[in-house]
């Protein structure tokens, strides 16, 4: 402790000569800067800390982010990076702009090592600028003016994981990391945020210092958010169809990648069976999320998201026309959706609008969005009192069956699905 | 034996023996044909030259005797229902292929669309030569008259193809696979053999038609399988419009698989990145195969050539592509004469399997498709063993042995296991003689 201690001296020592020559976005200081024991790398609570103090740990035994360059090394990461034709993955830009704090090495400090894969930093920002008022005690308000990156504010936790668990202009995983292994990326933020598992606890101080953000507004800005940024990746150049294949991560994986046994379903893409389907799933959410805070987004919606199915068919440039009025149109809700207060009755509209949805649709990727969101939903409900603790534990084991619906990654257990999503409407019936 | 033909049978014949053109002959039914003392006889009738039960082995045994009846199930009606169709039993598209669907002035009183795909849907209408049939006319006058030679390699590729495959006027469109249609792999020997056979290849057979060479016969269905895939890519209907594809051309699994194992793997015969969709090759790899056995070593040199080109084109450029199948198609044709008259020794049988057995073995195709071609082709060639007498008993025994585990390793395209694949391969490599 005395030498993590003496190091950290050192780094705040260092802190001054770092500002004069700071970039915009601050130098990486490393894991290790962040892991003392009376900091964040404690096993209990610091005395008068706000927080657990364990974040640490919980980083690096739980959370698959501290994993991330590791992977890299293992035998598939190298069977994939030969498939791309390249030497290895763990040196590879492509690949370390995800699974690593891939910033240039002139932002990297002295305690900063590639191989902690997604650290601190990667999501919080670089902490030269903010590292010392943090642990002088400034506000979280000026701890992020400081350039502490607001991972706790809904719209900026949507853009900061979904540049990797989407992807944005510089990182994407097309079809050819994909056909070379990668595996599929799912996301929804406010499941993913708790499955992480969350390094933070919502009590009181955390409350006062942040804000009351509820799960649903979190998981209504994820979706949001989500379509942007698989709208701007269609959009983008780089991804127009080469020859007369289009890129084919836009697309529904299962639409393909399914066993034969599970033929067509009437869908609502207005599609004919035996046709390749653009991943809609979090369309599909958006569009239930705003039919209850803006009913006319809604409809407007899906009139592009049928113009765009059909378009994916033969024709590229309505493709994009299309997506750029789908794309206007989840931007034009992510503020209504992080200032909307999501209440109890919102929030069972909305799971009763789920459960519609799921009865008939039967699409893998419908489904592990509704799962999601009826996580988020319940989770919400739990925390806002409208599901009280005797009520808690049913919904939860109805939860854990609708989970146990997908038995692997193309196909959902259909009967076994349905019948979960009663058992959890039932549970979470007044 | 002509006083026990049925009345109504007569009377068919009568009806229709002199109006019959052979262009469009009339279809009479399986009725016709299942006379028990024709060719619904338990067993043998004196010294018949054929078993006579060959209206039971297709009727038991054979499903294309179930073809029209599987439209009339739950799956066929949600096919159907997903493809607009009000009714799998009445539609042209599913009846072309599910039945004799010959058009109504074609179907004789005792026809019935609901024998499925039956006796004249392969042997074709009896008018003209049921006459002469049944008078005990020599096998090559019957074909004169109208007879199909179900018999020649070509021949028989041609008709089978024809349904499993498919051309222009008969196809199984990605969309009716969508809606629920299985795939349909295809080699010819072994679903002649599979199918199973109705005739038995004996002295008279051998005298009649000649001694069938099951890797001739292999061959040539895989000539003609490839000249047909060739067509299919070239027919305009195929052309893409964008993701709008006729994605039937591309092999199943490159799509169809599962996301959790690392299936891409560099092929030579393909020169296709990871994430690609490739046409299917399956048939076009295994005719290299034989290309590079028994024709001149610029046909082979310039398949693999023209194979890669394809690949490359496919997804890219759609002249590209057409000009290449159009060069694959005319080496496919030019083979076809080399393989009719082509003797397949016993060298060339046990060549080829090595050759088979490697194209897996060093990891050149390990692709489901891939894969269950080659079992089919090693089912072929042993099957030839068998028959032209290239090994003892006891080295044919433990080949079919060798040859379960392999049906086994590729029964379920879900469930495909390359390793395990690949140990029953080298099962059966030891077993082959070298």
């Amino acid at each position: 402790m005395r030498s993590l201690l003496a190091v950290l001296l050192l780094l705040l020592a260092a802190a001054p000569s770092l500002a004069q020559t700071e970039t915009p976005i601050g130098i990486h200081i490393g894991v290790a800067t962040c892991a003392g024991s009376n900091c964040h790398g404690a096993t209990q609570r610091p005395r008068n800390s706000y927080v657990p103090g364990n974040e640490y740990l919980i980083w690096s035994k739980q959370d698959k982010h501290r994993n991330a360059y590791n992977v890299l090394l293992q035998d598939r990461a190298i069977k994939m990076a030969r498939a791309l034709g390249l030497p290895d993955a763990a040196n590879q830009k492509l690949c370390l702009d995800c699974h690593a704090d891939n910033v240039a090495s002139d932002r990297r400090g002295v305690q900063f090592q590639l191989s902690d894969g997604v650290g601190c930093e990667a999501c919080h920002g670089g902490a030269s600028r903010w590292l010392g008022i943090h642990i002088s005690g400034a506000t979280h308000a000026q701890n992020v003016a400081a350039g502490l990156y607001p991972t706790e504010q809904p719209v900026a936790r949507a853009e900061k994981c979904l540049g990797c668990h989407y992807g944005d202009e510089t990182r994407f995983a097309d079809h050819r990391l994909y056909g070379a292994g990668h595996p599929r990326l799912a996301f929804e933020l406010d499941t993913y945020t708790a499955i992480e598992p969350a390094h933070f606890v919502v009590d009181q101080s955390y409350i006062e210092r942040k804000g009351r953000i509820t799960d649903v507004q979190v998981w209504a800005v994820g979706q949001a958010i989500a379509l942007v940024k698989q709208m701007d990746a269609v959009l983008d150049p780089k991804h127009a169809p080469k020859g007369f294949w289009p890129e084919f991560a836009f697309f529904d994986c299962q639409s393909c990648h399914h066993e034969y046994g599970q033929y067509a379903r009437p869908t609502t893409t207005g599609l004919g069976p035996g046709t390749v389907k653009f991943n809609d799933a979090n369309a599909v959410m958006f569009k239930v999320a705003a039919s209850r805070v803006a009913p006319g987004t809604a409809s407007a919606l899906s009139q592009h998201m049928l113009a765009l199915h059909k378009a994916t068919q033969d024709d590229w440039e309505a493709v994009q026309r299309e997506a750029k009025a789908v794309r206007d149109a989840a931007q034009s809700l992510v503020g209504a959706f992080s200032h909307h207060d999501f209440t109890g009755e919102d929030m069972r509209a909305l799971a009763d609008a789920l459960f519609a949805l799921a009865d008939g649709d039967a699409q893998f990727s419908h489904d592990e969005q509704i799962t999601m969101a009826l996580e988020a939903i319940t989770t919400g409900l739990k925390a806002s009192g409208a599901i009280g603790d005797q009520k808690a534990q049913a919904v939860d084991n109805a939860m854990k069956a609708v989970y146990a619906a997908f038995p692997n990654d193309k196909s959902v257990n259909q009967d076994a699905f349905a019948k979960a999503l009663k058992g959890l409407q039932q549970a979470m019936r007044r | 034996m002509m006083r026990f033909l049925p009345a109504a049978l007569v009377a068919a014949l009568l009806a229709v023996a002199a109006p019959a053109l052979a262009d469009d002959p009339i279809h009479l039914g399986v009725q016709s044909c299942a006379g028990n003392n024709c060719h619904g006889a338990v067993q043998p009738i004196g010294n018949s030259r054929v078993p006579q039960n060959e209206y039971f082995t297709w009727s038991q045994k054979d499903k294309h005797a179930q073809a029209y009846t599987v439209l009339s199930n739950d799956r066929s009606k949600r096919i159907a229902k997903n493809l607009g169709i009000e009714d799998a039993t009445k539609a042209s598209l599913c009846l072309d292929c599910h039945a004799d669907n010959v058009p109504s002035a074609q179907q004789g009183p005792q026809f019935q669309i609901s024998d499925g795909v039956g006796c004249e849907s392969c042997h074709g209408g009896a008018s003209p030569w049921l006459g002469p049939h049944l008078t005990g006319e020599s096998h090559a006058a019957n074909i004169k008259a109208g007879l199909y030679p179900t018999d020649q390699p070509l021949a028989r590729a041609e008709r089978c193809l024809s349904c499993h495959l498919g051309g222009d006027k008969k196809f199984v469109a990605h969309k009716i696979m969508g809606a629920g249609h299985p795939p349909m792999p295809f080699e010819l020997d072994t679903y002649t053999a599979i199918q199973p056979a109705h005739f038995v290849v004996n002295q008279s057979y051998v005298e009649r038609k000649g001694r069938p060479n099951d890797i001739q016969i292999w061959a040539t269905g895989l000539a003609d399988d490839v000249k047909k895939r060739m067509d299919l890519i070239l027919d305009p209907a195929h052309a893409p419009k964008g993701v709008d594809f006729e994605l039937s051309l591309f092999d199943c699994q490159s799509c169809h698989h599962s996301m959790k194992d690392l299936q891409w793997r560099a092929r030579t015969t393909t020169g296709l990145p990871p994430g690609r969709i490739k046409l299917y090759d399956a048939t076009s790899v295994m005719l290299l195969i034989v290309a590079t056995r028994i024709a001149p070593p610029e046909v082979g040199k310039s398949l693999v050539d023209h194979m890669l080109a394809l690949h490359k084109a496919s997804g890219e450029n759609w002249d590209a592509v057409k000009r290449e199948a159009t060069a694959i198609r005319e080496l496919a044709d030019k083979l076809v004469p080399i393989i009719t008259a082509h003797d397949f020794t016993k060298e060339d049988a046990i060549g080829l399997g090595h050759t088979v057995v490697v194209s897996a073995l060093d990891g050149n195709d390990l692709d489901y498709s891939g894969a269950q071609q080659q079992v089919m082709a090693l089912g072929s060639i042993v099957a030839a063993m068998k028959q032209l007498g290239y090994a003892d008993d006891k080295v044919i025994a433990a080949l079919n042995q060798a040859l379960g585990g392999l049906y086994d390793a590729v029964a379920d395209d879900q469930k495909y296991d390359p390793d395990a694949y690949l140990r029953a391969l080298k099962a059966f490599n030891d077993k082959l003689p070298s």
